[in-house]
């Protein structure tokens, strides 16, 4: 599964004005449907909101299908073209495992920065 | 985005995946912009699944059987290589047969001695290829692929040397 390529992007110069997004699309796709079952354009949506990445078609349907292989994903009935997806206890058991990681980097690393 | 477009993006993708996504994709490239960006996306997305396939869904739920193990191109190529050569030695040989009437053996190797040799030796840094990536993640299906792939290349091999051409 793609998910450490372009970990963080967005920070075009690197004077730190601009506020870097996260991106790691497996798991904003996981995070987006633990807010509950969504389809591709709600996805896309809610994790623009979530934290400013906009993925495109191509990459959320790259980890919608490596997910749904993983069982981390399911989908459900198709409303007319679009089909929303749900995640699993698999996928949700995967999500918290993975953020607990991300928060306690995150409070390493801004441990350290506060001395600065 | 104009619905041609977003068909024609989609057609991109491989067959199965189409087959699985494509209407939805379909769906979400309508409704979203017709920008660069997107376009650079899916097509680039699209060349991504046709090199690495997600396999994703219903699409094919082993990536280790058998069957998908042989449309891997580093299964078919090497047999398709020795069947090319195998069917070259065979018209070959019927084509001296129908001229002459008796095989002999051209001092001098052709183009098609040439050819066949290439193919027979090309294939190998395939077939390692393969043996190495997928013996180790299935082992009993990558070896019924090794044993199709050596049973080619022998029945390649065969006229050569029974017929001492």
């Amino acid at each position: 599964m793609r998910s450490t390529r372009n970990v963080v992007n967005g920070a075009r110069n690197g004077d730190g004005d601009e506020p870097a997004h996260y991106s790691d699309p497996p798991l904003l796709v996981l995070a987006s449907l633990a807010g509950g079952p969504k389809h591709g354009h709600a996805m896309t949506e809610d994790i623009a909101g979530m934290c400013g990445t906009r993925l495109g078609p191509g990459t959320l349907y790259g980890a919608i299908a490596r997910l749904e292989q993983l069982a981390w994903i399911e989908p459900l009935p198709a409303e007319q073209r679009r089909r929303p997806y749900r995640i699993t206890p698999a996928g949700l058991r995967v999500l918290r495992a993975r953020l607990a990681t991300l928060q306690q980097f995150a409070q390493a690393g801004l441990g350290r920065l506060e001395p600065l | 985005m104009n619905p041609r477009i977003a068909r024609r993006l989609t057609r991109l993708y491989p067959r199965a995946w189409r087959q699985r996504y494509g209407e939805e994709f379909e769906a979400l490239l309508e409704a979203g912009p017709s920008d660069l960006r997107t376009l650079a996306n899916s097509i680039f997305s699209a060349v991504h699944e046709h090199i690495s396939p997600s396999q994703g869904g219903n699409m094919d739920p082993n990536p280790s059987s058998f069957r998908a193990l042989m449309r891997r191109p580093s299964a078919w190529l090497p047999l398709s290589m020795s069947l090319s050569a195998l069917t070259m030695v065979v018209v070959s040989l019927a084509i001296g047969l129908a001229q002459g009437g008796k095989v002999t053996r051209d001092p001098d190797e052709g183009a098609i001695a040439h050819i066949w040799q290439l193919l027979m030796t090309v294939q190998m840094p395939i077939v390692l290829f393969f043996a190495i990536k997928w013996l180790r993640r299935a082992p009993s299906q990558t070896l019924r692929v090794l044993g199709l792939q050596a049973g080619a290349w022998l029945a390649s091999c065969a006229p050569i040397y029974l017929l001492h051409l």
